[in-house]
């Protein structure tokens, strides 16, 4: 890699520009060759007479990315993250330290490393661009910002607009950015780099010198809350939040709390920077932290594939989104599809159901046009995306139609094949279905091959996972579009094969079907729930999980599982109450849980166990058999899903998926990567002694569970990733 | 007897409006551009159009909402046309929306364009009320105003006006200087003579003899026929939601009354003319608000896109004449567009003739069934023709349906060319009288 010509200086008079373009790469990032000659550099600055450095990125839209992040999965011991996280924060220092005046010209991404590089200077001017966006995302992926971030953010923003950036691993565009002070100029980006040599050049005639760093709150309230006596609340509600948003699962923002509380107000810039490093190395080796960082690799992975294995197959561009059914998930995709500018139109039986449809993904805009995520022209133009109608007039300009009708094979069939004469020969149309074949229902269509699944998750504005199913006869066209159009909608798409309940519905039957015989066993369920939530880390527990989702469709795939899967799903007797006491879970405010008006979960239904001809719950089994029945139960099911099925083709896509469909906690990594870390042999030796204890053949270990931990095998093959 | 087909014919593909609804009622709280975008929206649905296909845009409006000026670009970029797509607005007061069309004609005809998108939106419930001239010059001041000094004596001023205003608004008297201009109501006075549309048809009324009950009856069959044929006249209609809540949706005019007498018609007190009047709110048009588009193409453009037009335009006419009895506009402009297509008043087999009030679709009548009326105001020989009433307005007319200024024009074509294909009629009529003293007519031959 040509370092040189990475990072040059270009001099402008007495300005020095300092141009950074990493050779090879998309995206600007703090590389150990980068920080290198990046030393350099600083170092050759100090010895000139320049009165002036502008540092200016010459990629589109990067400013730096952040730091190296293959750089910092690799290290293994404490010395050695104590080693790079020193060097970094020398080479921030040395940039404070130059003798002339500083300033970072920002236009796109300053993320990380990059936002704690600009924070080392002295001025601070963006772009005013959807693509600026300057924050510290340390957070999410385990550690904190280590190259003095930590520290000179609060002193440059204060701690309350610091703390909500560095906690939850923020980022802000321009115009916040400007507001909260984190950048002092904003213009538009086309006259950026002219604007910051005129101010650099406005700075020096008037001998404006260094800035330092320091932050004036504004109103009564703030100073307060900034001063000495004021700071404690603020500290002690930033860590509540953290604890309530994390329930403890996350060390990192508390350790990051731990570096703004030691050092806020410190003037002794050397022992503030050592706090900052060693809280870094508590975290920087750390199974967590390489766990999230394995959960970006994994995003990453989605956005760099095409959903098929041929470099040749180009995905089609899908302007105009046609929908079958404007319920739930009708409206739902709707909402997903037009908010990023797809045209979309509704098809359903009748006006009043069309009706509900286009409420359903206004009503979503509406709360961000409240909460002024969007202005009301954003939302009219969304809105007025989304249209309906009860023949298929304009179906014959679709791209890709979305069928999410009643679940029902011969009225989907008969559905599909109706509106596949409506449309374009070759345009898409790809079912929703959660439990039914897609190669069955391919059948209904004229063309197959223009057949596919896309499986959005309930609630679609919120989930991020799709299942793109290919069918026996998908072609490879249908399948990359419709994998391009879910990343298009914003979501994570991952391929799978057909099979009953696919890839994720397949692992969470046998989860749900676990809770049930817990709930038999006598067990409580906020006790179980609770014990998912606060000790495994599941955004939900199974109880609440099964009333979100609907217990009419639990039992219905139960049984539909039951028939394909044989002994491996067994249904607990308690759970054939559910349909005779009325309980239909969230949707009719009656499930295991009670729920308000506005559908919020107000604690669990005491007449549950009655209903369900149980005695009242007893407890008798600890929390650790109950989480490990049911998740060992998914790493059970996903042996036979992953490696005598294939329905998906790498552990990694497991992992994906159920951290996006599911809320597996990101922070263990996904399922696949958890059952790696507690060691197979252990969960098969368990399964087995559950099994013989509690009677459950269900749960007796599968083969290729068996023979992975006979042979001390792992599902990941590459330990690396 | 056919025209020759030409391939410049401009031929209509599809049209589409939404439902007109009374002012006040249900869509007073949605803006004008929507109704537009709804109709235009559902047109290249229900054509599957290409809209990339689309060389213009032209829209007919007369309330000119302060926030869309040039509403024909917000109707269309908010319906899905492209942003490289021009478009622009037309004013011809009630004949806007068939001013779209001809420009339309006019473009395609002449080899310029092959797709144009033409229409009309209105929205009378959000015409604005106005700061009176008394008001808004104090305020021009107050804006201009440095300083507090400056300020405090205007802003005393302007609480003393205030206090005149609500003096002028608890006489009720409109014609004081401080009583606010309501928009609706300024747009229905003739600028140039200075009276109200209603006495222009007070005038046609007594000029041609038209008593109250020959009006009142004329009123009551335009509800009749509104109501008896309300289901065949909801293929022309989009459904239109009302947002936010998305409930309620209208797939039918909301205006035509099935339980409308004459005896209550009856009862009605003249409103242009408390003495010797005979117009009421009965027997003419309600204000309205609601939108309609049609898709224009060249003859050749729509055989290459595998359409089968509906309509062509045969030809169009406006014609000028006294402001005060602009009522009578249709009697003027449709000899002119007879003429133009090369056609007699006999070989229209239907006639969409504008309601604005029963005295002046009567007083049209009897205009071009008159000889004398021909002889001096049309120079020609003798009468243009009589109409026949079973052809005219067969589905009710503005009366019961409503008569959303700006989107009229388009209304009656759509309208015409519909029925003109159930029918199997080959010559069709759509005329309609302007505030200012004009008519306009254009005449259709139906294609499918």
């Amino acid at each position: 890699m040509d370092m040189k010509s990475s990072i040059k200086i270009v001099p402008q008079g007495e300005i020095a520009v300092v141009e950074l373009d990493l050779q090879g790469e998309k995206v600007n990032k703090l590389s150990t060759p980068v920080m290198l000659r990046l030393k350099d550099v600083i170092g050759e600055l100090a010895k000139s007479s320049y009165k002036a450095v502008i540092f200016i990125s010459k990629k589109p839209k990067i400013f730096i990315a952040g730091a190296d992040i293959d750089e910092i999965q690799k290290l293994k011991t404490r010395e050695e993250v104590l080693t790079a996280v020193n060097s970094g924060q020398e080479i921030m220092n040395k940039i404070e330290d130059l003798p002339m005046l500083t300033m970072a010209a920002i236009h796109g991404a300053c993320l990380g490393g990059g936002c704690e590089f600009a924070l080392a200077c002295d001025y601070r001017m963006a772009s005013e661009d959807p693509a600026t966006k300057i924050g510290l995302p340390e957070v999410q992926l385990g550690i904190l910002p280590g190259f003095g971030g930590s520290v000179r953010l609060p002193k440059l923003i204060g701690l309350q607009a610091s703390l909500d950036i560095i906690l939850a691993g923020k980022s802000v565009n321009a115009k916040k950015a400007l507001k909260m002070g984190l950048v002092d100029r904003m213009v538009h980006p086309a006259i950026l780099s002219e604007e910051s040599l005129r101010w650099a050049k406005e700075l020096i005639s008037k001998s404006a010198g260094k800035a330092e760093k320091k932050y004036h709150p504004r109103g009564t309230v703030n100073k307060i809350l900034e001063g000495f006596l004021g700071r404690g609340i603020v500290f002690k509600k930033a860590k509540e939040g953290v604890l309530k948003a994390t329930h403890g699962h996350y060390p990192a923002p508390l350790k990051a709390l731990e570096v703004v509380k030691k050092t806020y107000g410190w003037s002794r810039r050397e022992e503030a920077l050592k706090i900052e490093r060693e809280c870094f190395a508590d975290l920087g080796t750390s199974e967590i932290s390489k766990n999230l960082i394995h959960v970006f690799y994994l995003t990453e992975m989605v956005k760099k594939s095409s959903g098929v294995t041929s470099k040749d197959v180009k995905a089609r561009e899908v302007r105009r989104l046609g929908i079958l059914g404007a319920g739930t998930m009708g409206g739902g995709i709707a909402y997903v599809a037009a908010d990023k500018g797809i045209d979309v139109r509704m098809k359903d039986l009748n006006v009043e159901a069309l009706g509900k449809g286009l409420k359903h993904a206004s009503d979503l805009w509406l709360k961000l046009l409240k909460r002024k995520s969007i202005d009301k022209y954003q939302f009219r133009q969304k809105v007025d995306l989304v249209s309906g109608t009860t023949d298929y007039s304009g179906f014959g300009t679709m791209d890709v139609v979305v069928e999410a009708i009643v679940e029902d094979m011969s009225i989907k069939q008969k559905v599909i094949g109706e509106c596949a004469t409506k449309m374009r020969p070759d345009a898409i149309i790809a079912t929703n279905t959660s439990s039914l074949s897609v190669t069955e229902m391919a059948k209904g269509h004229p063309r197959p091959e223009f057949f596919a699944g896309m499986h959005f998750f309930n609630p679609v504005h919120k989930m991020p996972l799709v299942e793109v199913i290919r069918g026996e006869k998908s072609s490879d066209e249908t399948v990359a579009t419709i994998f391009e159009l879910s990343k298009k909608m914003g979501k994570m798409p991952v391929v799978v094969k057909d099979g009953p309940g696919f890839l994720v519905n397949r692992l969470l039957l046998p989860y749900m079907a676990e809770a049930a015989f817990l709930l038999q066993e006598g067990m409580d369920i906020e006790f179980v729930d609770k014990a998912y939530v606060k000790e495994f880390g599941m955004p939900m527990g199974p109880f609440a999980l099964m009333d979100e989702v609907g217990l009419d469709v639990c039992m219905k795939v139960l049984k539909i599982f039951r028939k394909s899967f044989g002994d491996r799903i067994e249904i607990a007797p308690c759970m054939e109450g559910l349909e005779k006491s009325g309980r239909l879970g969230k949707k009719n405010g009656k499930g295991f849980y009670k729920y308000a008006e506005d559908g919020k979960r107000i604690g669990v239904d005491v007449e549950v166990y009655s209903a369900l001809g149980l005695k009242s719950p007893s407890n008798t089994l600890s929390s650790k058999e109950c989480i490990e029945r049911g998740v060992f139960a998914m790493v059970n099911e996903c042996s036979r899903a992953l490696i005598e099925d294939k329905i998906v083709e790498t552990p990694h896509e497991v992992d994906l998926a159920m951290i996006m469909g599911t809320g597996f906690p990101p922070f263990r990594g996904g399922l696949l990567r958890y059952a790696d870390s507690v060691g197979l042999t252990y969960i098969e030796t368990q399964l087995a002694e559950y099994a013989v204890q509690r009677n459950a053949a269900r749960l007796r270990p599968a083969n290729p569970l068996k023979d992975l931990a006979k042979a001390n095998k792992k599902f990941y093959t590459d330990s690396a990733s | 007897m056919s025209s020759q087909k030409s391939p410049r014919d401009v031929v209509i593909v599809e049209g589409v409006r939404t439902p007109f609804a009374k002012s006040g009622t249900k869509f007073k709280s949605i803006h004008p551009a929507e109704l537009g975008r709804v109709a235009l929206k559902e047109l290249i649905a229900r054509s599957n159009l290409d809209v990339n296909l689309v060389d213009e845009v032209i829209i007919g409006n007369t309330g000119n909402p302060v926030d869309a000026v040039n509403i024909s670009r917000v109707v269309a970029l908010g319906a899905g046309i492209p942003q490289k797509t021009s478009a622009y607005t037309v004013h011809r007061n009630c004949a806007s929306a068939m001013e779209s069309i001809s420009n339309g004609y006019e473009k395609i005809r002449s080899g310029t364009m092959d797709v144009v998108v033409a229409g009309g939106v209105e929205n009378m419930s959000q015409m604005p009320t106005l700061l009176p001239a008394r008001i808004q010059g104090l305020f021009d001041k107050l804006f201009a105003a440095k300083g507090p000094k400056q300020a405090l004596p205007l802003l005393w001023q302007l609480f003393k006006a205030d206090l005149k205003q609500i003096r002028a608004l608890l006489q009720g008297n409109y014609r004081d200087e401080y009583f606010p201009v309501i928009a609706v109501m300024q747009g229905l006075t003739d600028p140039f003579v200075g009276i109200n549309m209603g006495q222009t048809a007070e005038i046609l009324a007594k000029e041609w003899g038209l008593s109250r009950q020959m009006q009142d009856e004329f009123a009551l069959r335009s509800h009749q026929l509104a109501t008896k044929n309300k289901d065949k006249v909801k293929e022309e209609i989009a459904p239109t939601f009302l947002p936010p809540e998305y409930k309620e949706v209208l797939t039918e005019d909301f205006g035509p009354r099935d339980n409308q007498t004459l005896e209550a018609l009856a009862k009605l007190k003249p409103f242009f003319d408390k003495q010797t009047g005979t117009v009421t709110a009965g027997n003419s048009c309600p204000i309205t608000d609601g939108a309609a588009m049609v898709l224009l193409m060249s003859r050749e453009k729509a055989e290459s896109l595998g359409y089968k037009p509906v309509a062509r335009i045969a030809s169009y006419g406006f014609a000028g004449l006294e402001p005060e009895r602009m009522g009578l506009g249709p009697a003027y402009s449709t000899p002119l567009a007879l003429k133009r297509a090369k056609l007699e008043l006999k070989d229209i087999g239907l006639i969409e003739l504008n309601e604005a009030f029963a005295a002046q679709v009567l007083s049209c009548v009897k205009a071009l069934g008159s000889d004398k009326f021909a002889q001096e105001k049309l120079g020609l020989s003798q009468k243009v023709g009589e109409i026949n009433m079973d052809q005219l307005n067969v589905n009710g007319g503005a009366i019961a349906v409503g008569h959303p200024v700006g989107a009229t024009g388009t209304r009656l074509v759509l309208t015409l060319m519909k029925e003109m294909k159930r029918r199997n009629v080959q010559y069709g009529l759509a005329t309609l009288c302007i505030g200012g003293g004009q008519g306009g007519s254009m005449i259709l031959e139906r294609e499918a």
